[in-house]
């Protein structure tokens, strides 16, 4: 095992991202030798792939909150907040589809402002912020919408079935590039750049860095815009691939978003975080969620399962470091 | 004076690296108030812990009402009656006194607790001690004073018979420490046995019996206080012989322009009407006991703890005129040129999970970004350029601080500050924690940081390193300063005197 992560490729690429590659692929294989007919190989990649567009975007922007050791619990919420009052818009008051999904990722905006805001400058603590934040959300898309579920517009719409493109193109999966590509500039922006660094370092050692004459507010409160503006192009991909949305949900997936990121080696206590890891996470929680439904088991069931994966992903962060220590 | 209630005999400690008690004597007899003395880390505490079993003896004997004993935690050393009234308070303050004075043996009638016995046992408690409190109200609602009676009375309840005082009268006012006083007297009469460990002469005149002197983890002596003078206590605890060369002469050039003026500062309760020079090429120390505001003073006027009021100079580097700032920020303090390096380096002075490149340009961010880019190139270039030339010990500047010893932990903070070009240094306890080789480099890289021009403000509880480095000392003692002296006519006399004077 020592010889093995001393190896310079494998040492590049991160044992961990290896590891849970090959996790990946074990849990298709196994999916498909247990499974059977019932696991086509085409729609299921095709499914997770779609499941894997919101999702990681859920986690790309909660991974720059927990690296600044803070949480968010509102980004599922927000995501439907965003899709329901954007799409209210559109089919209540006309609003054109374009402006529609600008609006959409304002208010996911929005959000992370008033969540960073709230967290650094108040320094209220995150959890009870996102609690909150979550429940306002709920709040805002149910009296917007006066609690009626809002449809966006099929593929086949003449005039604004276009928006669909941002998923597949004549079969082409666009939405894996611009997730991908994404992912790269997130990555960019934390390993890379001036904020990034700041919001890593801050995660690590707030005080530390607070006496090194940095402003450690303003970079806390971004860490929670990205994570704003991530969410709302979440919605986006939501309702292109899955039309319609119902105000009062959305919790479900906080908890999916948390453990793409935790599982992928972003440590909950923050300072360290990897893009790569946290969207080879959520490639495993999005395939996870293909396997339990061709197993035929319901909803109730896969929460179950990643609420189990957040803990153990939980779990051996914490045990890895006490060791270290 | 009763008979001999406690006797510690040649009691050795050692930890890795550190000789923490060296055959030290000490004993307490009935009806006295015996006072602990000695500088910072003389080994008061240690002894009180191995005394009360937080820590364990390597060697020596403990002689307890005629029985040898050895405790192995404080709940023991509590049931045989040995008990310490902390410096900080251990109380709950959201519990009322009468729960604070029983917790965990509250009492029970059935499986409630019996209130009303507690209360009625704290009420008796208080009425042996002539003390007026209500068992009834919340602890938060009482004066540290009151609090303080509390924890005395806790400890009576424990049926304690030596009644240990860690600092007391530190967080108290004059009128809080009258009664305190009063009180411990009452408790002489009631033949307890009490150790008073304070750092205030006056006090210690006051109030104790006898002294015994502690210095470097050594026993050197025990005094009856009303033969011996203040002048014979300063003495022993400072008679030290100090192996390093202390400074003869300031090495400042007389015509050095002043850098900093700092007038009038007041921030809290530690740091009172705060009023100081520094120089260009100074090294200004700041020597004091524990607790005497120091610190305090130097997050002050870097902005790390908010200030009440105060008037802070800086010389402009253009015209070379000392002109006023406004400081509420480290944030300011960095941008006016001042670099702060705490004591407390892995809390307040690197980010131990990241590398020694991304510590040293953490201050300094702006200069190696293009837009928002980080330049890694150029960033790892300086950083290597500093863990040169502070000859810092890392095998790259890749490696997490997190690996590195305290020393160059150190280095890490001081090439973080150069690399800004700061031209006032702050270094608290600049080597604490830190071991002797590694402790000489970081002396002399200061001395030639003040060659080189930078003004550097060193505060140490070390009197060897205020001997050795300072140029000029100021003395602080409760938040004010007591002391302005040239390294010239310092003495360890001299400093130690004015540290352990009350003024009002």
């Amino acid at each position: 095992m020592e010889k093995l992560k001393q190896n310079p490729i494998v040492k590049k690429l991160g044992l961990n991202r290896i590891l849970l590659v090959c996790i990946l692929v074990l849990m298709f294989v196994v999916f498909k030798v247990v499974l059977g007919s019932k696991f086509p190989v085409g729609d299921s990649v095709k499914s997770t792939l779609n499941y894997v567009y919101f999702l990681g975007f859920l986690s790309l922007g909660v991974t720059f909150v927990i690296a600044t050791g803070g949480i968010d619990f509102s980004i599922g919420p927000v995501m439907f907040c965003c899709a329901l009052v954007s799409g209210y818009c559109m089919t209540s008051y006309g609003v054109p589809c374009a402006a529609a999904m600008v609006i959409c990722v304002l208010i996911g905006l929005a959000f992370g402002i008033f969540n960073g805001w709230l967290v650094s400058y108040l320094s209220v603590p995150a959890f009870i912020v996102s609690m909150a934040s979550m429940n306002i959300a709920k709040g805002i898309a149910s009296v917007f919408t006066k609690t009626q579920s809002v449809s966006w517009p099929l593929s086949s719409d003449p005039t604004n079935g276009w928006f669909r493109n941002i998923v597949s193109y004549k079969g082409f999966p666009v939405g894996l590039v611009i997730f991908l590509v994404m992912a790269v500039v997130c990555g960019i922006v934390l390993y890379n750049t001036k904020p990034g660094r700041y919001i890593l370092c801050l995660g690590s050692n707030t005080e530390a860095v607070r006496l090194s004459g940095v402003n450690t507010k303003k970079w806390n409160m971004l860490a929670y815009v990205i994570c704003g503006f991530l969410v709302g192009i979440a919605a986006l991909f939501f309702v292109a691939t899955y039309t319609t949305v119902q105000p009062g949900y959305g919790d479900q997936y906080n908890n999916e978003a948390i453990a793409g990121c935790v599982m992928g080696g972003t440590s909950m206590v923050g300072g360290l975080a990897s893009i790569g890891g946290t969207v080879i996470g959520v490639f495993i929680i999005s395939l996870l969620q293909q396997g339990i439904m061709a197993f035929g088991l319901g909803k109730g069931q896969q929460m179950i399962i990643t609420g189990i994966i957040v803990i153990v992903a939980v779990y051996a962060d914490v045990s890895a470091r006490r060791r270290k220590n | 004076m009763g008979d001999v209630i406690l006797t510690m005999k040649d009691i050795d400690k050692s930890f890795p690296g550190v000789h923490a008690l060296d055959h030290v004597n000490f004993e307490v007899r009935r009806g006295e108030v015996h006072a602990l003395m000695g500088e910072n880390g003389a080994g008061k505490s240690t002894l009180m812990k191995v005394l009360t079993g937080i820590y364990q003896k390597d060697s020596g004997s403990i002689t307890y009402k005629g029985q040898e004993v050895a405790f192995h935690n404080t709940r023991e050393a509590q049931d045989a009656g040995i008990v310490i009234v902390h410096q900080e308070l251990n109380m709950v303050g959201d519990l009322t006194v009468a729960q604070n004075i029983f917790i965990g043996r509250e009492p029970k009638k059935g499986i409630r607790v019996d209130d009303k016995k507690m209360i009625e046992d704290s009420k008796k408690l208080f009425q042996d001690l002539n003390i007026e409190i209500d068992p009834r109200e919340k602890m938060s609602n009482l004066t540290v004073g009151k609090q303080q009676m509390c924890e005395i009375a806790k400890a009576i309840s424990h049926k304690a018979e030596v009644i240990i005082f860690d600092e007391p009268s530190a967080a108290l006012t004059e009128k809080e420490i009258a009664d305190l006083f009063v009180i411990i007297r009452d408790l002489r009469e009631k033949n307890y046995g009490i150790v008073y460990i304070s750092h205030r002469m006056d006090e210690i005149k006051m109030i104790t019996d006898r002294v015994t002197v502690m210095r470097d983890g050594g026993y050197v002596g025990t005094l009856i206080t009303k033969d011996s003078t203040k002048e014979d206590i300063i003495n022993m605890m400072v008679g030290r012989v100090i192996y390093e060369d202390p400074k003869e002469h300031s090495m400042v050039a007389p015509d050095a322009p002043v850098v900093l003026k700092v007038e009038h500062l007041n921030a809290g309760k530690m740091v009172q009407d705060v009023s100081f020079e520094l120089r260009k090429g100074e090294i200004l120390g700041f020597s004091g006991l524990m607790g005497a505001g120091r610190t305090e003073t130097a997050r002050a006027l870097f902005g790390a703890d908010p200030k009440q009021s105060g008037k802070i100079s800086i010389m402009d580097k253009q015209t070379g005129k000392l002109r006023e700032v406004t400081i509420n920020t480290p944030q300011d303090a960095v941008k006016y040129g001042i670099g702060y390096l705490s004591e407390d380096r892995r809390r307040y002075g690197v980010v131990v999970q990241k590398s020694v490149n991304e510590n040293t340009t953490l201050a300094t961010m702006e200069e190696f970004t293009n837009g928002i880019f980080i330049n890694k190139a150029k960033e790892k270039k300086v950083s290597e350029k500093y863990i040169k030339e502070l000859a810092t010990k890392t095998p790259s500047g890749d490696q997490l601080v997190v690996n590195l010893s305290g020393g160059n932990q150190q280095k890490v903070v001081i090439a973080k500050w150069l690399t800004r070009d700061s031209d006032i240094l702050i270094f608290d306890e600049p080597t604490r924690g830190i071991d002797v080789g590694a402790k000489n480099e970081i002396y002399k890289l200061m001395s030639k940081l003040a060659a080189e021009g930078k003004s550097i403000i060193m505060i140490s509880s070390e009197m060897t390193e205020i001997l050795r480095m300072s140029d000029r000392i100021i003395i602080m003692c409760e938040g004010k300063v007591t002391g302005d002296i040239d390294i010239s006519e310092a003495t360890q006399e001299h400093i130690m005197d004015k540290a352990t004077r009350n003024i009002d």
